[in-house]
């Protein structure tokens, strides 16, 4: 499993003797084709068609990101992986209403179930204040099974997320991230900045991670399939972003990392992370990325960039009818 | 694997065998490369390696470890080219 390389500096990318190279202002830099998995560009780069051409053969997408760090699009290379009977079989999926409802069903029980890991967590930590949010997110989990439409199970989606986004204060103390309510474009506070710019981070690696297999990432089944983006990456998010981005979030908050100097105000309103706390947070997503947990059924170690290729391949089993797909529940 | 990259090659080759270590390997210092590479990556290394340097003359040495977190590295002087994942 190769890298993936965060550009923040402004500069030009190239090929150069069949490898990719950055010119920025502090000189050349070589990075290595063969182990780069994806670029994340935040920064101001000028790129050519050679280099996407180059981007192609070797397999690297590149993803790009504007001023305030939002998600803006990404370059894919042609499919190299094509497997008509997979994609079919996916679109069938879709298709079929009592197949993709069971699947979404899957995707939020497993979504819910790791939200309830991490707030057991911190309850086993002395925070007893959590025992009701807990026990709303068990109610709505058990209302999945009665839900006979994606629409409904989405709806439970959000009310389970709302539970669990009501403990957040209570884990980092509030203060100056306080979180109040959930506020997208713009993000109102720092809190919710964290959290739009953290489940980007994971759409994207939630993207790559599908363009390494054969699923065609714009059938997704929770999320509604439609002309304009992506989706089936949406849904394998919604199970890693309670373990991946909000554990992330409490422990920059908790120890003190992040801070409030790190955020600026954008200039039609909303909060946005400052390019230093964008490095921190990204530091921190790939640390947390490279970290590897004891896998019980592979017995070896995997890291969770690979746990989330293997949610994909599980996906896929469950697709072609091979396997029934058992979304991947955290341990602790 | 964490591997360590030497090459000690005519001067006609030299500039060949950066550039093929670079596509794999973070360049250190004249002649030096390292980095993570995986078992099939490093023996595709070695293949294009094979193809280019004078077997009568040329060396190029491999050090390979399970990975990094057996080595130490210590810079004495300036460190040429930093490698980090954040550019």
């Amino acid at each position: 499993m190769g890298k993936t390389i965060y550009i923040f500096s402004a500069g030009e990318l190239k090929r150069k003797e069949n490898t990719v190279v950055f010119e920025g202002e502090d000189g050349r830099k070589f990075l290595p084709v063969e182990t780069t998995d994806e670029l994340m560009i935040f920064g101001e780069v000028s790129l050519n068609k050679r280099f996407l051409e180059f981007c192609t053969v070797s397999h690297v997408p590149l993803h790009f990101f504007n001023h305030h760090g939002y998600y803006q699009g990404s370059y894919s290379p042609r499919e190299f992986l094509n497997s008509g009977a997979t994609i079919l079989a996916q679109a069938a999926c879709y298709l079929d209403h009592e197949k993709r409802v069971d699947i979404a069903r899957r995707i939020v029980c497993g979504a819910m179930e790791n939200m309830a890991v991490v707030l057991n967590y911190y309850r086993r930590r002395g925070n007893e204040s959590l025992v009701s949010m807990l026990s709303n997110i068990e109610s709505y989990k058990g209302k999945l099974d009665k839900s006979d439409s994606v629409a409904e199970i989405m709806g439970l989606e959000g009310n389970g997320r709302e539970a669990y986004y009501s403990a957040f204060d209570h884990i980092t103390g509030g203060g100056p991230f306080a979180f109040d309510v959930r506020s997208r474009r713009p993000p109102q506070n720092r809190m919710n900045a964290l959290i739009s710019f953290l489940n980007s981070m994971c759409y994207v690696t939630a993207l790559s991670q599908i363009y390494r297999t054969h699923l065609d990432p714009r059938i997704g089944f929770l999320h509604e399939t439609n002309f304009r983006r992506f989706s089936l990456n949406l849904d394998v998010a919604e199970i890693f972003k309670p373990i991946l981005v909000d554990r992330i979030i409490f422990s920059l908050i908790n120890k003190k990392v992040i801070q409030a100097k790190h955020f600026e105000d954008g200039p039609s309103g909303g909060i946005y992370l400052q390019e230093s706390g964008r490095k921190i947070v990204v530091s921190a997503w790939e640390e947390r990325l490279q970290q590897t947990i004891d896998h019980p059924r592979l017995k070896r170690k995997v890291s969770y960039r690979g746990l989330m290729r293997m949610e994909v391949h599980k996906l896929e089993k469950h697709i072609l009818g091979d396997q029934t797909y058992e979304p991947h529940i955290s341990g602790w | 694997m964490f591997v360590i990259m030497i090459y000690d090659v005519g001067e006609r080759r030299v500039a060949k065998m950066l550039k093929i270590g670079r596509k794999y390997l973070n360049w250190v210092q004249n002649s030096v490369l390292e980095g993570e590479l995986s078992e099939g990556l490093l023996a595709k290394l070695k293949a294009e390696v094979k193809q280019k340097i004078d077997h009568e003359s040329d060396s190029v040495i491999f050090y390979t470890w399970r990975s990094e977190r057996y080595t130490a590295r210590e810079v004495i002087g300036i460190e040429r080219n930093e490698i980090n994942i954040i550019v």
